[in-house]
């Protein structure tokens, strides 16, 4: 067995060939260039053409610079775990991979057993630097997994549902039995949030500075914990629910129902923008990639789909059970079912996910919730008898970039962050499905585009004021009823020239239909058959 | 000289020609004229009337003008085109033919024309000429003698030289040409210049064509300057293009700041004002300068004062100070004055002058009365004050306090932990002792009322004799209730003692709500349930609690299980707490003494609220009855199943349900539906979307027959519904169906997208397309890239970034210069327009050092 470049945060430089870096340099160039150039050829603006050519040399030189920097920056690669001969994968046990790992990756994997505070679950910060673990029974502990320090662990003697960090690990949000507490790395609660009623799931928005909440009566709160305002509070009106997850792309929220529904969530609309029907049975959990166009969902009626959201159909199906699900930074798939734990993973990166890797926890222990650890291969588990770690070769990130996260911050880093991150704070209407659309043309309404009689409406009354104009009485020579006459016409038919311009241009150029020719029969099997559910 | 010489000798040719034919009296004159042009000479100028450009032009092309009389040549030979010309004598114009016609115009020299020396012949030519010459010359010769004082003769013989040297030269013979005028100045300089274009004169076609008409003529000439400036203009064109397809124009290229020390200013300063001159005479006193430059000794010696001039200076001073002194003296004087009546008859003076004052100004007078008013009133109302004001303080104090208190058990939804211990404080299982200490508090204010009561105020109304009587008997009363109050206070108080013998013995440890008080207890607790939670399959933490219960609760009797089956999964939590409370006392009644403490907490409750005979029987009796396990269960669950406050209800109200109706199953039809609630789920949702779909875009209204329209003649039943409504019904269906069908959600079953319009999102969008763009494609293609140095690398951002006109402020930006560039040059090249190639600032700095060294010198 091998264990390919298993980067665990350690900074560790790849001193690659010279020769290939300008064969990669375009691929990767392609991506900085964030999608293609607009076809130039229709404009007839020739100094806008001449700008908007200058700008895209620009970009591609930019893209450039940016894929060889790409190449210093971010030097270490993903690592992974490779089968030789026979081997599977999935059969490594996580005793023989911390026989290859180094030193410091062969700490990182631990089991603490704290049986008597009940199924834990358990949330990492952004950096992945911090350990958030939360006991059923109000056991509350906050760790620091870099050095497994443990900062502070107190009990707050009630239920707990969930827990979550906000912006820093300075501050995490609990949701306990009756409210939503939040507490400061000292374990002193600063604020209780009374008004998200009893709230069974919590996620956080850190672009937006939101605390989401699902309470006990399916209704979804958003808070703003920076000025702590309620931005939105919406009755789901589809069930208790305690199935709540993020879309790290565009900070969409997706909730899962007992209906088998996933829908979709935004701050500022009381419906949600998608409705899916995922499974035949309640939905248990559902989780969503880093590009934010995949996402996974279980049920209750075994099985395990994955969901292309640009076009809102199933990838794939799987059947079998998971109680928790997590996608890992680089797309690893984690769920838990029982005590077993699998790892997907799509080699080819065609969404076909195959088994990676397994674990299997003591028999007996429930596996809650299963977490990647960011910037980390390590995936934390939280089951009923406590908490484990485990290594999974190319989970993580390897290269962190320290104006997103940084697992090594400083007090200075944090507090200089604190501010940035405030500063850059984004309104909670810039969630929407496709954040690139932020800046577009409005999409035009059902109002802007008036249908043929009230055009006709609206000639009609612009020829009536030309017409009933009174016209100033001119000299002698220029009062003649023929001219007056002639002036009135070339008013009216001023007026109606832009209408039936309009109309021109509304009337779609009459194309030769072309007719589908139906295919010959042996040919008709090739054509695509549309996908059901 | 020489030139000027044979000018005059034309001119002395030419006039006898003119004196013959004319009058004396124009002959006169004409001369006269002549010989002022003689005067002028070689430097003559381009003198004459102002002729327009045109004109001027056109007598350029011409040789001659179309003047063929023969007199003139000679003057045309002169080429002086600007010459002011006599008009044609009215003789010559031959009107009317009023004037003797002159046959011979030529010059002709007299027969006996012999010799220079002869000493006047004119006179015999023309006798009565000469005589008019005489005499002038004669004159002319005296007067000359009388000024300068010699012989006659020298002056006759001048003349007469003269007119000799014409002579000669009109003997010559044949005509003078320009060439031979022109001979002699060979060699001089502008003599090729002169010679060529009399060349070219001569060559010139003789025959002058008619002008083109004016119209004719400035279209031409537009033309040439069209075509001059266009070829003049488009040699910019490059530059032009360069600059305007230029990404961004720099204007502030060579800055030199190097000027603005102030030593660079001072030095460019000059000397304007009478003062400023004066000053720069001093310090730019070369005397100076130059002790400066060598040493301080020479300094030393300017520097010299005159003795009297120290002496105006100490005079000056001792004034002043003598002045400053009586001044003194005299104020010290008038203060020391104690004689009353210099001070009255001073006191009366200044208010006589402000009454005069007041008399003069009626609204100063007001004023003035509406002060003293205003301060009597003032000082009345601070002698009353002082009494009343610390009694209604202590009123307001007492308010505030008691608000605090109300407000502070009222609250509870403010996200302060403070507020609820109040509450907690306050509620009954703490009762008693809150009563007790509130009574207490109450005393202790009445005491301090009476005690501060005794104070009387001495002075003000409340001093006078009646008001004192007054206030007394109002103080007894009040006095008197006090009294009361306090023995009421004490009376409860006592009543209360009772009871807070039993509380006191455990005042600590009656808040009923925590269960796990400790870290011990807690770990104890679920410690003994472990097995129980291992078993638990479920990974659901409700469900585990739920077993768990079931379990404690199956211990006690079987057929409780039926009942907490059916419990609502809801409610567990609150549930859990007290069971367990339950099981503790049920499993170990040795070791239940918290518990009985907790319960006996909520005794004094019991005296306030109501009768509860199960929870007397709990706290008496050691045993538990599974019965009373049961009733109190009931409550339990009835609590749970009314609103999300009926937790704390159940908390410290352990005890508080009195019969609750028990909980009835629910028919089989029911139970069945709630078991199999999410069986046809594809239905649902497909219903579901439907209904959101209707919402967003409602379904149009069915015609119905038209109310009134001949109802009683059954015609419409009979036509049925207009046809007009029947189609408009159908177009807003297949409308309706259209955009439908254009939904992005259209073809997918099992997703409904909502097309809602988000208001608040409107501002993240543009309204309309942006200027120069009119694709919508290409302005969202062009903002794609972020711009933000987070996203590009550094030597992108300048680039990305940079605005189109680059130029610091204050900069002058100079007019566009010529320069060659390669009008088919990459864009590469065209990176850096050279639009203003600013002033160098050597010049100044030369001027600068120049003007230092200036100084040295």
């Amino acid at each position: 067995m091998v264990v390919r470049r298993l980067y665990v945060g350690s900074g560790r430089n790849k001193t690659g060939g010279e020769q290939d870096a300008f064969d990669e340099l375009d691929p990767k160039a392609k991506k900085y260039l964030r999608g293609d150039a607009a076809n130039l050829g229709v404009i007839r603006d020739k100094k806008l053409k001449g700008q908007l050519l200058d700008k895209e040399k620009l970009y591609g030189q930019t893209a450039k610079a940016a894929a060889k920097a790409e190449k210093w920056l971010m030097p270490t690669e993903v690592g992974y775990l490779e089968a030789e001969g026979l081997e599977k994968t999935w059969r490594f046990k996580q005793e023989t991979i911390l026989q290859e790992v180094d030193i410091i990756s062969s700490r990182k994997p631990f089991d603490m057993i704290l049986p008597d505070l009940g199924p834990y679950k358990l949330e990492y910060s952004l950096g992945g630097r911090y350990m958030l673990v939360g006991g059923r029974k109000g056991h509350l502990a906050l760790i620091d997994v870099l050095t497994m320090r443990l900062i502070k662990e107190f009990q707050v003697r009630e239920t707990v549902r969930d827990v979550v960090f906000l912006h820093s690990e300075q501050f995490f949000a609990v949701a306990q039995k009756k409210y939503l507490y939040i507490y400061d790395r000292h374990g002193t609660e600063i604020h209780c949030l009374k008004e998200h009623g009893v709230p069974l799931k919590l996620q956080f928005l850190d672009k937006h500075f939101l605390l989401a909440s699902v309470n006990k009566f399916s209704q979804l709160h958003y808070q703003d914990v920076s000025t702590g305002e309620i931005v939105g509070n919406y009755r789901t009106g589809l069930g208790r629910t305690d199935v709540m997850q993020m879309n790290p792309y565009n900070s969409v929220i997706g909730l899962g129902h007992s209906g088998g529904k996933v829908t979709m969530w935004k701050p500022t609309s009381s419906n949600p923008l998608v409705t899916m029907l995922c499974h035949h049975g309640p939905v248990t959990c559902v989780s969503f990639h880093n590009s934010g166009y995949l996402m996974a969902t279980a049920g209750m009626d075994r099985k395990i789909k994955l969901w292309d959201l640009r076009k809102f159909e199933a990838l794939r199906t799987y059947s079998c059970s998971a109680q928790s699900l997590d996608f890992s930074q680089n797309g690893l798939l984690a769920m838990s079912n029982g005590s077993r734990i699998n790892i997907w993973r799509d080699s080819v990166g065609n969404h076909d996910y195959e088994r990676y890797m397994a674990h299997s926890m003591v028999k007996g222990y429930q596996v809650g919730k299963v977490c990647f650890r960011p910037y980390e291969d390590v995936l934390g588990i939280g089951h009923s008898m406590g908490i484990s770690s485990i290594l999974v070769p190319g989970s993580g990130e390897p290269n962190f970039d320290t104006w997103v996260a940084n697992p090594y911050e400083t007090k200075k880093q944090r507090r200089e962050k604190e501010v940035h991150s405030l500063l850059d704070k984004l309104q909670p209407e810039t969630i929407m499905l496709d954040p690139l659309k932020v800046g577009t043309l409005m999409p035009p309404t059902k109002k802007d585009k008036p249908n043929k009689g009230d055009l006709e409406a609206e000639m009609e009354a612009a020829i009536e004021t030309a017409k009933s104009t009174v016209f100033k009485k001119k000299t002698k020579g220029r009062n003649k009823p023929s001219k007056r006459a002639r002036k009135k016409e070339e008013a009216v038919l001023k007026t109606k020239r832009p209408f039936i311009e309009q109309q021109a241009e509304d009337r779609p150029l009459k194309k030769p239909k072309v007719e589908e020719a139906e295919l010959p029969k042996s040919l008709q099997r090739f054509v695509r058959k549309k996908k059901t559910l | 000289m020489a030139k000027e010489q044979k000018m005059e000798k034309i001119k002395k040719v030419k006039m006898p020609i003119v004196a013959k034919q004319a009058t004396t009296n124009m002959n006169r004159t004409k001369r006269m004229k002549e010989k002022k042009k003689a005067a002028q000479g070689g430097c003559r100028k381009k003198s004459g009337p102002h002729l327009p450009s045109s004109f001027l032009k056109e007598l350029g092309f011409q040789k001659h003008p179309p003047n063929t009389s023969e007199q003139e040549e000679g003057e045309e030979d002169d080429d002086n085109l600007y010459e002011y010309e006599e008009p044609l004598p009215e003789e010559e114009m031959k009107k009317n033919r009023r004037f003797d016609q002159v046959e011979n115009y030529e010059y002709e020299l007299p027969k006996g024309f012999e010799d220079e020396d002869v000493p006047s012949d004119e006179g015999e030519d023309v006798p009565i000429d000469e005589d008019e010459v005489e005499n002038d010359s004669e004159k002319h010769v005296r007067m000359l003698q009388s000024i300068t004082g010699l012989p006659a003769a020298a002056f006759k013989g001048m003349e007469k030289r003269n007119v000799a040297l014409t002579d000669v030269q009109s003997d010559l013979g044949g005509k003078i040409t320009v060439h031979d005028l022109l001979d002699p100045l060979h060699g001089k300089t502008g003599y090729s210049m002169l010679r060529k274009r009399l060349n070219q004169l001569e060559k010139a076609p003789m025959a002058v064509q008619s002008p083109l008409p004016k119209v004719e003529r400035e279209k031409l000439e537009r033309k040439v300057t069209y075509e001059q400036s266009k070829k003049e203009i488009s040699k910019w064109d490059p530059l032009v293009k360069r600059n305007r397809e230029a990404p961004s124009l720099y204007f502030a290229e060579d800055i030199d700041l190097g000027v603005s020390t102030v030593g660079a200013i001072a030095a460019e300063h000059e000397p304007r004002t009478e003062f400023e001159k004066k000053m720069a005479a001093l310090v730019g006193n070369p005397d100076i300068m130059e002790a400066h430059m060598k040493d301080g000794g020479r300094l030393l010696e300017l520097n010299k004062v005159s003795v009297e001039d120290v002496k105006l200076r100490h005079n000056r001073l001792a004034k002043m100070r003598n002045l400053l002194f009586r001044h003194e003296i005299r104020a010290k004087h008038i203060k020391k004055i104690k004689s009353k009546t210099y001070h009255r008859i001073l006191k009366k003076e200044r208010q006589k002058t402000a009454s005069s004052e007041m008399n003069m100004n009626p609204e100063a007078a007001k004023e003035a009365a509406i002060r003293q008013e205003f301060k009597r009133a003032e000082r009345g109302l601070k002698a009353q004050d002082e009494g009343t004001r610390a009694a209604i303080a202590e009123q307001l104090h007492q308010h505030a306090l008691l608000k605090r208190k109300m407000n502070s058990i009222n609250d509870n939804s403010s996200s302060d932990e403070s507020t609820d211990e109040d509450s907690d404080k306050l509620s009954p299982g703490s009762d008693g002792e809150g009563v007790a200490r509130l009574l207490n508090k109450a005393k202790e204010k009445t005491m301090k009322l009476m005690e501060e009561e005794e104070e009387m105020p001495k002075s003000g109304v409340f001093a006078l004799p009646f008001m004192h009587r007054g206030l007394k008997k109002q103080r007894e009363e009040a006095y008197e209730e006090a009294h009361r109050a306090l023995e009421e206070y004490e009376c409860s108080l006592k009543s209360l003692d009772g009871e807070e013998a039993e509380c006191q013995s455990s005042p600590d440890k009656n808040k009923g709500r925590r269960i796990f008080t400790g870290p011990k207890s807690q770990l104890k607790v679920p410690s003994t349930k472990e097995p129980n939670c291992l078993s638990g399959s479920d990974s659901e933490g409700d469900f585990e609690e739920f077993r768990e219960k079931e379990e404690h609760t199956s211990e006690i009797r079987p057929n409780f299980q039926v009942q907490s089956a059916l419990l609502p999964s809801d409610a567990e939590t609150g549930q859990e707490k007290i069971f367990k409370n339950f099981d503790d006392v049920v499993k170990n009644p040795g070791s239940k003494t918290t518990y009985e403490v907790a319960i006996f907490a909520s005794d004094s409750w019991k005296k306030m609220g109501g009768e509860n005979s199960t929870a007397n029987d709990l706290k008496n009796t050691a045993e538990v009855h599974a019965n009373n396990v049961i009733a109190k269960l009931d409550s339990v669950e009835r609590a749970d199943k009314s609103d999300s406050d009926s937790d704390i209800e159940m908390v410290d109200g352990l005890l508080t349900s009195e019969h609750v109706p028990s909980y009835k199953l629910p028919s089989q039809d029911v139970l069945i539906h709630r078991a199999f609630a999410g069986d046809d789920v594809e239905a649902e949702f497909e219903k579901d979307k439907m209904d959101a779909l209707n919402e967003e875009i409602p379904e149009p209204e069915k015609p119905v027959l038209l109310p009134g329209w001949g109802q009683w003649t059954h015609v419409q039943k009979k036509k049925g519904i207009p046809s007009i409504l029947l189609e408009e019904h159908e177009r807003e269906k297949r409308k309706r169906e259209d955009s439908l069908k254009t939904r992005k959600d259209a073809n997918l079953k099992h997703v409904f997208i909502s097309e809602k319009v988000d208001k608040k999102t409107e501002k993240l969008h543009a309204k309309n397309l942006p200027f120069p763009y009119t694709s919508k494609e290409v302005y969202e293609h062009s903002i794609r890239m972020p711009i933000g140095p987070d996203y590009n690398p550094v030597i992108s951002i300048g680039a990305l970034n940079r605005p189109a006109v680059i130029k610091r402020a204050g900069v002058i930006i100079e007019p566009i210069k010529y320069e060659e560039i390669d009008p088919y040059g990459n864009s590469e090249a065209k990176k850096k327009p050279t639009h203003s190639s600013q002033k160098p600032k050597n010049t100044n700095k030369a001027k600068l050092a120049g003007r230092k060294t200036n100084n040295k010198s």
